[in-house]
């Protein structure tokens, strides 16, 4: 049984996962346009409603962080890039590299903007199965001259569906390397090399896998769709993004 | 004379770099049948399986379904002729047991309310209802195999390809999928199943063909075969060795 990652669907039925899915992309938007303008408190109030979240969903947050652990390690050297490159009234040196105050402050307001938008985007693909975010991304092209939705739509579905299978066969490998001590290698581009050829490979031949499973069972584009389930809360959530997105403008 | 369900007549494939490929396989398949195709690793089992269902094309010879060429109307021919893969993990494309099923369905355009109703039905039917809000991800070995099938029971096929079903399987879920099969097979499904594992299929099916090299080498019932089976490099049941009347798998 594999373990799940915190990017794939995971069923139930918490407010999130009720919304229809139009809204939910709606509010992924109204978010992340909120935390470009957002300061600390806005980026705190915002780090509270996301967890509140993702505690409804019932995703056991210390899991999700561990997953997280390489991104969060990118957060840290934005930090630090910041804190070292930024003029400014030095707060302490490392290695006798003076790192400024407010290079540090402005590297963590990036940071923390960076760690907010992932949040809300695992939300959303934690929440909203393929088919319908296949669904809604129709809904939103097809007013769009020149685009074909149905294709784009697909292929935006497949993308997200098929990250959470990358994710879970570069583990398989890590692992498969790490058990024949390939963790003692210290050179970090033939670690990289080492973990992304095999990753490649493996993720082309599941893609021809998928298609060829998908070919067999009739798959095109002229298909039942499936409906938009609606929780009746759509318009409390898209006042509450609208809102929260006007205030972040205002700050 | 009757028309037989499915006549391959001097089926020959090549591949471009001259390896592997099928040649000159011609036989029948009649409704009701249970067939084990089997044969050593790179005999050409999964080629011809794969030109069962229109997703490889034959250099030469042709494949025809009630009389007619499979491949003047592959949907139909897809319809019709389900193919169950080897790695389920490949084959699964819905983000719940639910969605998994519907999605040969929704690629026939059937009307919502009809598809909820077959999936539905088949869910009840091979006994996974309970999980029919799970991710398939987080399903057994055994459990995504009969997710597999329901998927492509949802289309009502004349005809079920079977690729290594018991592949990677534990003897408990061998026991239950292999009960599932020859369920469908009683109710007067046709079963054409490729695999090594002769010993577990042999009070159920009622013909074998052995491939060897890309050629179809012997064509009977499994009582008349037995004796030649080591001799094309498939392990010959040790039960036919040690008793007169071997023990059946079936649950």
């Amino acid at each position: 049984m594999a373990s799940v990652n915190p990017f794939m669907f995971k069923p139930g039925n918490s407010n999130l996962h009720c919304l229809d899915t139009r809204c939910k992309f709606f509010l992924v938007c109204m978010m992340s346009l909120s935390i470009l303008n957002a300061g600390f408190l806005a980026c705190f109030i915002c780090l509270v409603i996301l967890f509140f979240f993702l505690k409804q969903i019932r995703l056991p947050i210390w899991h999700t962080l561990k997953h997280l652990k390489y991104f969060i390690m990118f957060l840290l050297i934005i930090i630090l890039a910041r804190g070292l490159s930024s003029p400014g009234d030095p707060l302490f040196s490392l290695y006798g590299t003076p790192i400024s105050a407010d290079g540090l402050y402005q590297g963590i307001l990036v940071a923390l903007r960076f760690f907010l938008v992932m949040v809300t985007g695992l939300l959303f693909s934690a929440t909203t199965r393929s088919a319908s975010l296949k669904n809604a991304a129709q809904w939103y092209l097809k007013p769009i001259p020149f685009v074909p939705e149905k294709r784009v739509a697909v292929m935006i579905s497949l993308s997200l569906g098929f990250l959470p299978l990358i994710l879970q066969q570069a583990q398989e490998t890590r692992n498969a390397i790490n058990s024949r001590c390939g963790n003692l290698e210290k050179n970090p581009i033939k670690r990289f090399a080492r973990l992304t050829l095999p990753l490649l490979k493996k993720t082309f031949l599941s893609a021809d896998h998928l298609i060829l499973a998908m070919e067999a069972r009739c798959y095109s584009e002229e298909r039942t769709d499936p409906e938009f389930e609606s929780s009746g809360r759509e318009t409390i959530f898209i006042m509450a993004g609208l809102g929260f997105w006007l205030c972040s403008l205002f700050h | 004379m009757a028309i037989p369900l499915l006549e391959i007549k001097h089926l020959t494939h090549s591949y471009p770099d001259g390896n592997g490929g099928i040649f000159d396989i011609s036989f029948s398949v009649s409704r009701g049948d249970f067939i084990i195709l089997a044969g050593q690793n790179g005999s050409g089992k999964t080629t011809l399986i794969r030109h069962l269902n229109g997703l490889l094309r034959p250099s030469k010879g042709e494949i025809r379904l009630h009389g007619k060429n499979i491949l003047k109307d592959l949907t139909l021919t897809r319809k019709k002729i389900g193919m169950v893969f080897q790695d389920a993990d490949t084959q699964i494309v819905g983000d719940t047991v639910f969605d998994e099923v519907a999605f040969g369905p929704e690629n026939l355009n059937l009307e919502r309310s009809l598809i909820n109703r077959k999936v539905i039905q088949i869910l009840e039917q091979l006994g996974l209802i309970g999980l029919k809000h799970r991710n398939p991800a987080t399903l057994s070995g055994g459990e995504k195999r009969k997710l597999a099938i329901a998927g492509i029971l949802a289309m009502d096929p004349e005809i079920i390809i079977f690729d290594e079903p018991f592949a990677n399987l534990d003897y408990p879920g061998t026991r239950s999928l292999l009960a599932n099969i020859c369920d469908l097979n009683q109710k007067g499904q046709t079963i054409i199943m490729a695999t090594h594992d002769v010993e577990t299929l042999l009070e159920s099916a009622s013909r074998l063909l052995i491939m060897s090299q890309g050629q179809l080498v012997e064509d009977g019932s499994i009582a008349s075969l037995l004796g030649k089976l080591e001799s094309r490099g498939i392990k010959e049941p040790c039960t036919c060795k040690i008793t007169a009347s071997p023990p059946p798998w079936q649950a």
